[in-house]
């Protein structure tokens, strides 16, 4: 690839603000009231609106808003210049929440496959022949093969809790959410070298080296607009990613690195830090273990050896490195978000927590942080036990380093389609689709169809509602009740957000507590849901009465206050109670216990490397068919080359197949240099099976489709980019 | 009494992410029906084989000399106290002058309503006392929107303090009411714009100017 070898780009200037302007935008409080209603402005006669307090939930930010209700109505959502954490705004996605609430392709009653699984015919059933019919499978399952044998998966939900709850009352360890195919292997990663998952202080960063991430697409709050923030007061921006994102066009920096190289990026450059000793010496005499073995480990990865792995050339690397080390301790390998990438994801991941240790960034202004937090209490629940239940969950044991508590989707689905270490018959899921998320789709219809039972419950008909057997409607988030939720927000240290209903749920939709809890009655588990929301949320509330009356009076709950300088003398939760630059814990395991570089596999001829991202305007497959986002893409295109394109006479807009190991597609080109010439593309959330989205049904490809299931070695966490597809004409 | 006002946006470009929340925020807004909008991001390079590398966002200049006022053959078209230019929609004909006649490509003709339409700085948000909704929902706060009239107003102050500039036609001068941080790239797009025939403009109109200010 040398025609991209020396492509870069470095060109931004920024445009300074004035200084108050600038700090106004630091910190969040552009809802000034402007102007008071005069009488002789010619007012028109206006209707009365009801402002309501709620979390956006059109993805997992849960960003303040203030949704304006007129005639109970929800016209309009307005961010909430309160909630600090998502810095006052509200994106595309937030704003088209109206069209989740008013969405003619909402699921409206509980509905019982008639015909074949996947072929869309439906009975509607009433809830009470729904909940029978859910609690006879749930029994029927739990006597015949344990209660292990159902599976559990809830999406990002301030509800997810009750499900978990429910599925650990009715007895099975089988629960995953939607992280084993999200951001495992980078938690386990910073987890494993800091002993805790520290949040990076975008917003007081001089300099922050982006590996992957897309943060001005993939919106993370508050670390979107604190970039921007940062960019203002003269931080820098360096992009790594193989695609032009729009990240990476606003960036000072941007190079193509090969995909799959950013370890050796991250190991030469921590090998100029230490041979040129740019570290701070004390911190790492007093907080890191395994330098010595680090440094001897490091000196074979120089920027000239790296240069040949990652397409970006040696002097770039070097000087990355000491402009890194200058502006130390401000300075910071962005941690990033998904890294569901590499077979050995966790080990990539690791080389960005250990530059990080190199630049003493911990508990630092502009560093990596561990915010204070407010913890809500909980109910209390004393789970059953059950004596036939197996010992462990059916994925145990399938990765290295697993979380217990999340399971891995990839796994467990092998687990399920093997029949080994034993039956899983059943599956409820909640918000979430791994018919689209989850890599390999046709793994995944071919584990629904080896099951007896499969329920989901969710707001529309999604791929994966498609497939079950009984689907159930719930309200949206601007329909319910929801728990108190406690968030983390870096550099504004943290809040509490929760939901009241902004208006009554429409349809017969109804809330997953209230499902879970009339399962439970059936079940005999009815005392374990004793309980309604207000009584939860009074627990949550027991020892923190100042959090009811902030988020009564603003909405939200922030701690506010510096959050670094918080931890000064205090010990890691590692083995060694340092930063783990030597992991003597994988060591112990048969892991590398420092992260040895593999080249990734090379690209066979005539195939390309498909990778996964994201734009401001989807949240994967939870918004492509919403009535107001479908307008600013209809389908998704796969990005190619000129170069690639032209090779194979493909022009942009021609229809193309797209081919892996796993399946095969169909979708346009978007022809561009946006891409490398040996790497491809496509938003996820299209290609979709369910006719019941209507705006898309038909459109675009599902990547999930053509992706392979490989995983993460450590963490059992998905990896997607290490699948190649070819690519031809029609 | 009651000062008047001249409402008026600052956008500094180089803080656009192209996110499209003031776009939709816009379109909940004020019923915007689909396939139009009354705001938009313009981008340099994009689709095929150039890059992107700057976003600037735009939307009716409510210009000081708006040529859409006088493209009107009904007056339904007018500029009001407040420098805000409106359609009143019982005089609308919908016949779509003022369409052709705006150099920002800001109207449009509502399907449903069958009149024309543009964004209007969300004049009843102002009533209630909220800034526009473009303004307000954004992630980096791109936009800053204020009275230049009220010496305190931080757009006032901007204007005096930072160098700015305006995206002028190239063959007439409206005087639009929305200004740039020099810098921005792309003050290209507006275009001369269709005026019909029988509708007599002023000569001032009729300028040749390139870059302003
Ligand atoms: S980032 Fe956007 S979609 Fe996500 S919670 Fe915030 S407003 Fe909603
Ligand atoms: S931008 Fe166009 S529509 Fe708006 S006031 Fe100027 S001429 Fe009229
Ligand atoms: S909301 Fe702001 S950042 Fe997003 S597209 Fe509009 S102006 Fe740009």
């Amino acid at each position: 690839m040398a025609a991209t070898k020396t492509q870069m780009i470095s060109r931004r200037k920024f445009l300074k603000l004035s200084g108050a302007l600038a700090a106004s935008t630091a910190v969040a409080n552009p809802c000034r009231v402007l102007y008071a209603l005069t009488k002789d402005s010619g007012v028109k006669n206006l209707n009365e609106i009801r402002e309501v307090f709620s979390a956006c939930d059109m993805c997992f930010n849960k960003c303040g808003l203030i949704a304006q209700v007129e005639n109970d109505i929800v016209k309009k959502l307005d961010p909430n210049p309160k909630s600090l954490k998502s810095r006052g705004m509200l994106c595309a996605r937030g704003n088209a929440g109206v069209k989740q609430l008013y969405d003619p392709d909402r699921l409206k009653y509980p509905l019982l496959r008639k015909g074949a699984r996947g072929e869309g015919k439906w009975q509607r059933l009433s809830w009470d022949q729904a909940l029978d019919h859910a609690a006879e499978q749930l029994d029927k399952i739990g006597k015949q093969y344990t209660r292990c044998g159902f599976l559990f998966m809830a999406g990002t939900d301030m509800q997810s809790t009750f499900v978990h709850q429910f599925a650990e009352a009715y007895g099975s360890y089988n629960i995953i959410s939607h992280e084993s195919n999200c951001l495992l292997s980078r938690n386990r990663a910073f987890l494993d070298t800091y002993g805790v998952m520290p949040t990076p202080d975008v917003l007081n960063c001089k300099y922050v080296i982006m590996p992957g991430a897309n943060r001005f697409e993939a919106i993370v709050t508050p670390d979107t607009m604190d970039l921007m923030t940062a960019m203002e007061n003269k931080s820098k921006l360096v992009v790594l990613d193989p695609r032009f994102t729009k990240t990476a066009a606003l960036a000072d920096e941007w190079y193509p690195i090969k995909p799959g190289t950013d370890m050796a990026f991250f190991l030469a450059v921590a090998q100029v830090i230490i041979s040129e000793e740019l570290y701070d010496k004390t911190f790492i005499q007093e907080k890191t273990s395994g330098f010595e073995e680090l440094r001897e480990h490091v000196k074979q990865y120089t920027p000239q050896w790296a240069e040949q792995e990652t397409d970006i050339p040696a002097k770039d690397i070097k000087r990355i490195a000491r402009e890194l080390a200058k502006a130390a301790p401000s300075a910071m390998v962005y941690p990033g978000r998904r890294s569901s990438d590499y077979e050995d994801s966790t080990q990539i991941r690791r080389s960005y927590a250990i530059v990080n240790a190199l630049l003493g960034n911990w508990d630092q202004k502009g560093g990596l942080l561990v915010p204070k937090k407010v913890k809500p209490g909980s109910m209390h629940l004393e789970a059953p036990f059950y004596e036939d239940n197996p010992d462990d969950r059916v994925d145990a044991g399938m990765a290295q380093m697993m979380f217990g508590e999340e399971g891995s989707f990839k796994h467990t689905r092998d687990a399920i389609l093997k029949g080994e270490p034993y039956p899983v018959k059943g599956w409820m899921t909640y918000k979430t689709n791994p018919m689209q998320t989850g890599a390999n789709r046709n793994k995944t219809i071919e584990m629904i169809n080896t099951l007896d039972f499969m329920m989901t419950v969710d707001i529309t008909m999604s791929d994966t509602a498609w497939m079950a057997d009984l689907v159930l409607p719930a309200p949206s988030y601007l329909e319910r009740q929801d728990p108190l939720s406690a968030f983390l927000a870096s550099s504004t240290c943290s809040g509490v957000i929760t939901r009241d209903a902004v208006v009554p749920a429409m349809f017969e939709s109804k809330p997953v507590f209230w499902i879970v809890k009339e399962l439970a009655k059936r079940l005999d588990l009815g005392e374990f849901f004793d309980y309604t929301m207000d009584d939860f949320r009074k627990e949550q509330l027991k020892k923190i009465p100042e959090v009811a009356k902030a988020i009564k009076e603003d909405g939200v709950y922030n701690i506010t206050g510096p959050s670094y300088g918080l931890y000064k003398g205090k010990p890691f939760k590692t083995t060694s109670k340092k930063i783990e630059l030597y992991s003597t814990r994988y060591k112990s395991k048969g892991i590398d216990p420092m992260p040895v570089y593999k080249s990734p596999k090379s690209i066979p001829e005539n195939h390309f490397r498909i990778v996964v991202g994201r734009n401001a305007y989807i949240t994967q497959s939870a918004s492509t068919n919403n009535n107001l986002l479908w307008e600013l893409q209809k389908e998704n295109h796969l990005w190619v080359h000129p170069e690639s394109a032209a090779a194979l006479g493909i022009k942009d807009g021609e229809t193309i197949n797209v081919k892996s190991s796993a399946g095969k597609v169909t979708i346009k080109a978007r022809v561009t240099k946006e891409t490398r010439p040996d790497t491809v593309y496509m938003d996820t959330g299209f290609g979709v099976m369910s006719n019941w989205l209507t705006n898309i049904a038909g459109k675009g490809a599902c990547i999930a489709e053509i992706l392979e299931d490989r995983a993460d070695i450590i963490s059992g966490n998905m990896a997607m980019h290490e699948t190649f597809v070819t690519i031809s004409k029609i | 009494m009651t000062q008047r006002k001249k409402y008026a946006i600052i956008i500094n470009a180089a803080k656009c992410i192209d996110c499209k929340a003031c776009m939709i925020a816009c379109k909940v807004e004020n019923n915007v029906p689909e396939g139009f909008w009354r705001n938009w991001i313009n981008v340099l390079g994009g689709e095929n084989g150039s890059v992107r590398t700057e976003f600037q966002p735009s939307q009716c200049m409510q210009c000081d000399d708006p040529s859409c006022v006088a493209a009107c053959p009904v007056q339904a078209t007018y500029k009001q106290d407040n420098g805000l230019v409106v359609i009143d929609p019982e005089k609308c004909i919908g016949c779509g002058n003022c369409v052709t006649a705006c150099p920002y490509k800001a109207r449009y003709r509502d399907p449903v309503k069958k009149i024309a339409d543009k964004c209007d700085f969300c004049e009843d948000r102002l009533q209630r006392g909220k800034e526009p909704a473009c303004v307000v929902t954004c992630p980096t706060k791109t936009r800053v929107f204020g009275d230049m009239n009220d010496p305190a107003d931080p757009v006032a102050q901007m204007v005096k303090k930072e160098k700015l500039v305006q995206i002028v036609a190239p063959h007439i001068n409206t005087r639009p009411n929305i200004y740039y941080f020099e810098g921005t790239k792309l003050l290209d797009w507006a275009v001369t714009p269709m005026l019909p025939g029988n509708v007599s403009m002023p000569r001032e109109f009729w300028k040749t100017v390139s870059t302003v200010k």
